[in-house]
């Protein structure tokens, strides 16, 4: 007697309504009612959308020329985007003198970049003070007159590349203030606190509008008898105090995030007060805020558009006055806003991807 | 409520302070000194005040502070351009951040006696008109009872129309619209039968339709704008000088003299023609300028006529005509005053 061998049958192919294109289009398109006609609803509108704009956009846009008249199609006038470029990256800065706003996007690239290159220990002793220094030494650079180069008036500056050097440069000293202010905010000091305390609340509780108005508007009218502030000043100023109460903000809830256990680890060494906060407390700080601390970046770059409503001639205020021009008013204005939107959007969103890197770079788990 | 008390009595107190303070410094020196003059300008309005793709600014507003600088420190190049919002405009003025504000700004009683401010002559009379749709066949705003009208939401020309219509016994229909360029587009699609504007800015809307010679401008002028440059109060030399430039344009155009036979003139014209141009008399001395002052302003920048053609008339894309600013004996009412 034999005995009778066990053999399993060929597995089955997985049914065709769980694997391959068919589930995954039934899953994720048609698993519900709702879902079916959502799905049908946004296929049609694209259906019906989508090849009137590529034709606008792309196929009967006019893309070469240099004057209102040679956009003769029917499509979108990119001559004009082409035509004013040079001013709605660099504004009115002397056409001589752009390697200078060149230079300067070109530190600030290579400052970003060197918190990433260099190796830990050179990190602390370079970037840090390079980050610093970034901002004075643009502005040097920009304005020129106390360097030997040719003096840039301020009202010369102007287009995306204001935007981005504006954003930069007042995050940048926005960071130490901020840390100061939640430092303040958490001292026992009766003085340090209420100062802290007011000047965030101030900030944060008021519009950035107001603020841009306030400093434009009324703030000119205080100082005394020959003396005015440049309006670019005043704003930088305006942007960095605004900006240093939400940094103290984010910075507050990245102490909030580390353990008293760290705290007390380093009274028991015998560390001060800023031997505490600056070695142990302070980069754990920074890393539990990174993503708050990049969303708040995206916040202040995209504020900056915020300046046309006082006629700094920023990449919004360029694109506006490029269209009340006399020999391009036939009507570019869904061009020139389009453009803005899409150079905002590739930025934000590869400050967004960078972030998302940083983030994992940082990433020591405290997650589980 | 009680924030924004607040606020008017801190901005009415720094206006006293400024006001007191405009009157230790002179401009004409400050403007000597650091060889510019700081022109307080529009962001951006077509023939008026704009900006180009090489970043340069020309416009009627723009030839004043040319023709400024050119009476002043002889080169009409020697301008600081300063975009400001309409609502900036005169804190800029006042606070000394610019010398002069040529930025399209009506000349009305309120401003010239409340803010501190003096209006140093009129470049441009405007007022509110109407566009409508050649197929319509209207001639004149008379026939438009019961029409629709396109209005931008909160400018001085919704009252100039309510009123103009109420004296008229007509009735229309107000379609208000948040920006120009929307207000154009109700016009084009047909939402409303005419659109009411100020007449510059109807002739710049204008060629933003897709079809400019479909529609008409209206000869009816409801309401008064004069535009024209605005300097600080307390300071009559320089108040002097802006004046006189825009007079210099005006009587340039009236005698004759153009940036093209200016240096002819100079030595050959009529006596009124010499006097003006500083071969004789002494009038620049008067100023405080060099006797050349004229000569330079219309040698660089032009007559009235010249600047006027340049930036809005038959030259530029605009094409408005003189109008009311023709010279008084050809049928305007530019007139400037004796230059003796």
């Amino acid at each position: 007697m034999s005995a009778k061998e066990f053999k399993p049958l060929p597995a089955q192919p997985a049914p065709v309504t769980t694997t391959g294109p068919v589930a995954w289009v039934r899953d994720n398109l048609f698993s519900s009612a709702f879902n079916i006609a959502a799905t049908i609803i946004i296929a049609a509108s694209l259906v019906a959308a989508l090849p009137g704009m590529i034709d606008w956009l792309f196929i009967s846009a006019n893309w070469s020329g240099v004057t209102q008249d040679e956009c003769v199609k029917d499509g979108a006038c990119w001559v004009f985007i082409s035509a004013w470029s040079q001013q709605i990256f660099y504004g009115s800065y002397p056409t001589d003198e752009i390697w200078r706003v060149n230079l300067s996007l070109l530190l600030l690239t290579a400052v970003i970049a060197s918190s990433f290159l260099l190796s830990d220990r050179l990190r602390n002793k370079i970037s840090i003070p390079a980050f610093l220094l970034l901002p004075f030494v643009c502005l040097l650079l920009l304005d020129g007159s106390m360097i030997g180069l040719p003096p840039v008036t301020t009202d010369l500056w102007g287009g995306f590349s204001l935007n981005v050097l504006l954003a930069a440069a007042s995050i940048i000293i926005a960071f130490p203030f901020g840390f100061l202010w939640a430092l303040g905010r958490r001292s026992e000091m009766p003085f340090a606190r209420s100062v802290s305390v007011t000047c965030i609340e101030f900030f944060r509780g008021t519009p950035i509008l107001a603020l841009f108005f306030m400093g434009s508007v009324m703030l000119p009218l205080f100082f005394p008898a020959g003396v005015t502030v440049d309006k670019l000043l005043r704003v930088w100023i305006i942007l960095i105090l605004f900006m240093s109460a939400y940094m103290a903000e984010v910075f507050r809830s990245g102490f909030q995030a580390i353990p008293n256990g760290q705290y007390e680890a380093a009274d028991s060494i015998g560390l001060g007060y800023w031997q505490k906060t600056l070695l142990i407390i302070f980069p754990q700080v920074i890393k539990v805020s990174m993503p708050n601390i990049l969303a708040t970046f995206v916040m202040v770059f995209k504020n900056t558009v915020f300046l046309l409503v006082i006629a700094v001639p920023e990449m919004l205020q360029v694109i506006m006055s490029a269209l009340s021009n006399s020999n391009w008013l036939g009507g570019h204005a869904i061009e020139g806003y389009l453009f803005v939107g899409f150079i905002f959007w590739a930025c934000c969103f590869s400050m967004s991807l960078l972030a998302t890197t940083i983030e994992k770079k940082l990433d020591t788990s405290h997650k589980n | 409520m009680k924030i924004k008390n607040i606020a008017m009595t801190l901005a009415a107190a720094g206006l006293v302070f400024s006001a007191q303070a405009s009157i230790a410094a002179s401009t004409l020196e400050s403007v000597k000194k650091n060889g510019v003059v700081s022109c307080g300008v529009s962001t951006g309005l077509a023939g008026f005040s704009q900006k180009d793709e090489k970043g340069q600014w020309s416009g009627l507003d723009v030839d004043v502070c040319r023709g400024v600088a050119a009476a002043v420190l002889g080169d009409a190049s020697k301008v600081q351009y300063k975009p400001l919002t309409a609502k900036e405009r005169f804190t800029a003025l006042q606070s000394g951040e610019i010398d002069i504000l040529s930025r399209n700004t009506t000349w009305t009683h309120t401003r010239d006696t409340s803010l501190g401010l003096n209006f140093a002559g009129v470049i441009y009379y405007d007022g509110a008109g109407f566009m409508v749709s050649k197929k319509l066949g209207v001639k004149s705003a008379t026939e438009l009872d019961g029409a629709n009208a396109c209005i931008q939401a909160g400018t001085s020309t919704e009252l100039a129309i309510s009123d103009y219509f109420r004296e008229n016994k007509m009735k229309y229909k107000a379609i208000t619209f948040d920006t120009s360029d929307q207000t154009r587009a109700g016009f084009e699609s047909g939402r409303c039968d005419f659109l009411v504007s100020d007449q510059s800015q109807l002739y710049a809307l204008r060629i933003g339709l897709k079809d400019p010679a479909g529609a008409l401008v209206l000869p009816e002028v409801i309401s008064k704008e004069p535009l024209g440059p605005v300097v600080r109060q307390n300071d009559d030399e320089w108040f002097n000088i802006v004046k006189w430039v825009v007079n210099a344009s005006i009587e340039g155009e009236y005698q004759g003299v153009t940036s093209a036979n200016a240096d002819d003139l100079k030595d050959k014209g009529k006596p009124g023609q010499k006097r003006l141009l500083g071969t004789e008399g002494d009038l620049g001395e008067k100023l405080g300028l060099s006797s050349d002052w004229a000569y330079q302003v219309i040698k660089q920048v032009g007559n009235y006529s010249e600047s006027f053609e340049r930036n809005v008339g038959q030259a530029s894309p605009l094409k408005i005509s003189r109008g009311l600013n023709a010279q008084w004996n050809k049928g305007g009412i530019l007139y400037s005053p004796a230059m003796r």
